[in-house]
């Protein structure tokens, strides 16, 4: 397995305010899946990707990624395995605002040492004709295909997505979706998408359904649709 | 990865250029004020130094009633002390100025020309160069002295009369009336032979100690150089000789000696007076440089914080992504760093330029006899001016960064989502406008806080500045005010009779030393009822009262202990200050005449001072000096002639840099409240109700921030002041007239709604999309 999560928990707060929002989360994928994790919202599936990714300290458990323990790592070992393994796709797309559509996806080429290649990359992306723009010059879509270049330009093996077409119209949100796919066949990077989007589970591999902070279901999809097919989105 | 992020450097520069240039024009002007009055002050005391040891200026001189006999001299050689005689006469040159004369030195006090040569054949001259520029006298013109004409040969100085003063009495340097001239000795013994001096010639020796004596054992020596009564025939001192029973004034021993003065170079108010005058300009450019790089520091740190937490949500990213806290800490030092670094070297550049240290040195060299200095470049100053500002913001962003990149990257990440906690305030119902401007206040309270504190900051810069022109006014008017003689003689031979009209006192000059500097003090016996002084003495030899110049200069009060000394004769005297007179013309302690005679062990009716409301006629044989209402008058309204520069640059520089630090801390509160300002504009605001909402409710934060700032940051420069001139025996009067605050309070209101349209023109360009866009 190239991602295993197990007994993993976390908390906030204290007293009257105290709030569990793992309660001992345990979770698998394969390198090279696509898997979506769903849930309402608090469910805690923002707080286990942010645990995958280095963000967030958590209470107990552990997290494996490719063999290598993530839990009780500093800070600096946190950052060199962001550095080495991941790339982070967000609602929003944080873009640096003076930096060029191209400029902001080499801050992370720089990262790594053995990239992709850029010009490769805004060709998949369709970002070649937009590479001299400015992040306010681009519509939604376009912004987070670029944050999605940025992500992968240093060729991580994980991908985390946190509610990656949140803000898109359904339309953008699907090309997004092709994008993500396409990204998975050709690179082999291992995705993982959080979202309440229910049509999205349909496209992946592995889907994942946290509520109150467990498991609810976990299940393989057997009968992958292609992500230009999804309706509903 | 840097080389990426470096081309965001640039485009932030491009983006927020007006803030990067007040803030580089800041740099600037601080450290071109700073550099260029310490490198003249540094130019001003090292070539005072150096043209000391070049021209071997004196270690002291001493003064005889008669020449020194053969085996006299032979005594003082035997020493090992080089002794070199410095006789001089004074002439009346054609426009009444005095010009005094002595044949050319070989060994002690050389002189330098600055133009031209020494004397080198008869009927050559060399003048003193302040006085040639005030007579507009240059080489190769003729000048009449003592019936013959003079060709100058050369125009130069003299360290022994760095600072020309006609007499050791005087309080002010008036060069078109006095000068210096040397001939050659052939010249000299000709002039002397024909005898039209103004009086008689002065027996001058000048002496280097060479370590084999010290001044009070040469002193000692001199002071057995006898002389017989008779020899003399000053016939002022033969009537004192009589009367008296043999006893001189004070200053002298009880035996006849030749001695009539001795005067190391430290006691010498004509040597070295231009490096003590520009001790006050450096402490004041360092402590002002001082401050302006916190100043700076803190401004660059409210730009750095705010742009970090408006890109928090970038950085978070970024560093989800792996990028490290050490690489966005260089990456954000990086402009503040290279722009202070520029500005401060261009600052340096400038301060040492022709329109810095040589312009800040004009006031000198149009007072002081000194050489043309070859600017001094002191690598200190330059680590100060070009290293210090970089060096100061690159700590201050490492410290501030360093805090904010230090959050967990989710906290970056959500700072747009989090809840802000806000204190609850009921506010009565008092209308929308003032709710919301109240609300405002309490939401952006640590905003208001940095703009307090960068007021402040400005303030005590501008602070240096009024206070220097405060102490200088101050000394003017009170000098002049606190003055209620005409004249004050001082006797060498007293007359039996105090002469009519004139109030009868006895002083002796004693020394006390504060932070370093060992000033002049008058003790003063006085009648209890004389006219001219306040000061209700009473009988004891161990009370004293003070002049008020004298309790703000040593910070005496009264009931504190007060130690003077007499370092002629190894002598110090405690008294008790027993109260403060208001009296800021000069350094006194007041006591009771005749307890003062006591204290001397004088006789009951000796005095050595006279004041008087009127000229009165005493011969001027037997006068030490006479003072005037008017010289004290000059001398006042030179000093802050002196200071004036000085006063007027750093009030000019000071209040830019006011208008400009506040300038940019408002931008920085109109810049956080972007977003809430697009809402409004949203929401159908119109501008006159956004300026009413946003920018009026500053002129309170302003307006506080004045009448908080202006009493605390004078409060805290009256403390440093006393440091900053020690070296001037002057009472410290800072009192600022309440029109003065009132002023400056009024000046910074002003100044704020000056800038208030170029902050508007700020919150118009607000797009109303602005908050959607932060939120995308």
């Amino acid at each position: 397995m190239y991602l295993e999560v197990s007994k993993l928990k976390k908390s906030y707060g204290e007293g009257g305010s105290f709030i569990e929002v793992l309660k001992g989360i345990d979770l698998s994928v394969e390198k090279g899946n696509l898997c979506v994790i769903q849930g309402t919202s608090g469910s805690g599936k923002s707080t286990l990707l942010n645990g995958i990714g280095g963000l967030d300290q958590m209470d107990s458990g552990s997290i494996r990624v490719d063999g290598k323990e993530i839990c009780g790592l500093g800070q600096d070992g946190l950052s060199d395995y962001r550095r080495k393994n991941l790339g982070f796709i967000f609602q929003f797309y944080h873009l640096v605002p003076n930096l060029t559509v191209k400029e902001n996806i080499q801050v992370c080429e720089y990262l790594s040492e053995h990239p992709l290649d850029l010009l490769e990359l805004l060709e998949t992306l369709g970002l070649t004709e937009h590479q001299n723009k400015y992040p306010s010059q681009l519509s939604g879509g376009q912004q987070q295909r670029c944050a999605i270049a940025r992500a992968l330009i240093k060729n991580p093996r994980l991908l985390l997505c946190d509610e990656p077409t949140g803000a898109l119209d359904s339309e953008t949100s699907q090309d997004i979706l092709v994008l993500l796919e396409k990204v998975n066949k050709k690179y082999g990077t291992t995705i993982l998408i959080v979202t309440h989007n229910n049509s999205i589970k349909n496209m992946v591999d592995q889907v994942v359904f946290i509520k109150d902070g467990k498991i609810q279901k976990n299940y393989r999809n057997e009968q992958k649709v292609p992500a230009a097919q999804l309706e509903d989105l | 990865m840097q080389k990426i992020l470096g081309k965001r450097i640039l485009r932030d520069f491009k983006d927020n250029l007006p803030r990067y240039l007040a803030l580089g024009v800041m740099v600037v002007l601080g450290m071109y004020i700073v550099i260029s009055l310490v490198a003249a002050a540094d130019t001003i005391i090292m070539g005072s130094a150096d043209a000391a040891k070049a021209q071997s200026v004196e270690d002291g001189q001493f003064s005889l009633f008669v020449p020194m006999i053969g085996m006299e001299r032979q005594k003082l050689e035997e020493t090992g002390i080089i002794v070199e005689e410095h006789f001089y006469m004074d002439y009346e040159a054609e426009d009444g100025s005095v010009l005094r004369v002595s044949a050319i030195r070989q060994k002690i006090d050389r002189a330098r020309a600055d133009a031209g040569r020494l004397p080198e054949r008869n009927g050559e001259i060399f003048l003193e160069k302040r006085y040639c520029e005030e007579h507009g006298i240059f080489t190769g013109d003729e000048i009449w002295i003592g019936g013959h004409f003079f060709t100058v040969c050369g125009i130069g100085t003299s360290p022994d009369y760095d600072t020309p003063y006609q007499n050791l009495s005087d309080s002010a340097v008036d060069s078109s009336q006095f000068g210096t001239a040397f001939v050659n000795s052939p010249d000299y013994e000709l002039l002397k032979e024909e005898g039209c001096s103004m009086k008689s010639e002065e027996y001058v020796y000048a002496f280097l100690l060479n370590n084999k004596l010290t001044d009070k054992e040469l002193k000692e020596l001199l002071q057995d150089f006898a002389l017989s009564a008779n020899d003399l025939d000053n016939e002022y001192f033969q009537e004192y000789w009589e009367r008296t029973g043999g006893r001189l004034d004070d200053n002298f021993d009880t035996s006849l000696s030749k001695l009539t003065q001795f005067l190391t170079a430290n006691n010498n108010i004509r040597i070295g007076g231009a490096a003590d005058d520009v001790v006050i300009n450096k402490a004041t450019g360092l402590f002002a440089g001082v401050l302006l790089i916190i100043l700076i520091s803190y401004v660059i740190s409210v730009f750095v914080v705010h742009t970090i937490e408006r890109e928090s949500e970038v950085i978070g990213t970024l560093y989800a992504l792996g990028v490290k806290r050490t690489e966005l800490l260089l990456h954000y030092m990086f402009l503040p760093v290279m722009l202070t670094l520029v500005a401060g070297t261009i600052g340096t550049l400038l301060g040492y330029s022709s329109f810095g240290v040589k312009m800040q040195m004009q006031d000198v060299y149009h007072y002081f006899s000194i050489p043309d200095f070859p600017v001094a470049y002191k690598l200190y100053l330059f680590v100060y001016g070009i290293v210090m500002p970089p060096a100061a913001a690159a700590f201050t962003n490492l410290l501030v960064i360093h805090g904010k990149l230090k959050k967990p990257v989710l906290a970056l990440i959500r700072r747009g989502q989090k809840n802000v906690r806000t204190r609850k305030v009921n506010i009565p119902n008092i209308g929308f406008v003032r709710t919301f401007q109240i609300r405002h206040f309490f939401r952006e309270k640590r905003t208001a806080a940095t703009v307090f504190f960068g007021m402040f900051l400005a303030l005590l810069v501008c602070m240096i500045g009024l206070n220097c022109y405060v102490l200088c006014e101050h000394i003017r008017t009170d000098s002049v005010a606190d003055t209620r003689y005409e004249y004050m003689y001082t006797y060498k031979y007293p007359q039996e009779t105090v002469p009519e009209g004139g109030e009868e006192a006895c002083g002796i000059m004693l020394k006390k030393e504060v932070l370093g500097y060992n000033l002049d003090v008058t003790l003063l016996g006085i009648h209890p009822d004389n006219p001219y002084f306040d000061a209700s003495v009473e009988r004891g030899q161990s009370h004293v009262l003070i002049s008020s110049a004298m309790a703000s200069k040593y910070g005496l009060e009264t009931g504190d202990a007060l130690v003077l000394n007499d370092e002629e004769n190894d002598k110090s005297y405690a008294f008790t200050v027993d109260g403060i007179v208001p009296y800021f013309a000069g350094m006194f302690a007041f006591m009771e005449i005749g307890s003062m005679r006591e204290l001397l062990g004088e006789k009951e009716d000796y005095y050595n001072m006279v004041f008087a409301d009127h000229a009165l006629e005493i011969d001027s044989g037997r006068l030490y000096a006479t003072s005037s209402k008017a010289a004290v008058e000059k001398s006042a309204a030179v000093f802050v002639e002196k200071m004036w520069s000085l006063i007027i640059m750093m009030v000019i520089v000071s209040a830019l840099i006011f208008v400009v630090v506040m300038y940019l801390m408002l931008k920085v509160m109109v810049d956080r409240c972007a977003a809430s300002i697009s809402m409004m504009k949203i929401f159908g605001y119109r501008k006159k109700e956004i300026r009413k909402l946003y920018l009026d409710g500053n002129l309170v934060i302003v307006a506080v921030s004045a009448a908080v700032g202006i009493p605390v940051s004078k409060a805290l420069m009256d403390a440093a002041y006393p440091y900053m001139v020690s070296n001037v025996a002057v009472g410290l009067n800072l009192t600022f007239d309440w029109r003065m605050y009132a002023g400056l309070f009024v000046s910074i209101l002003i100044l704020y709604l000056i800038s208030t349209p170029l902050l508007m023109r700020k919150v118009n360009r607000i797009p109303p999309a602005e908050v959607l866009k932060n939120r995308e």
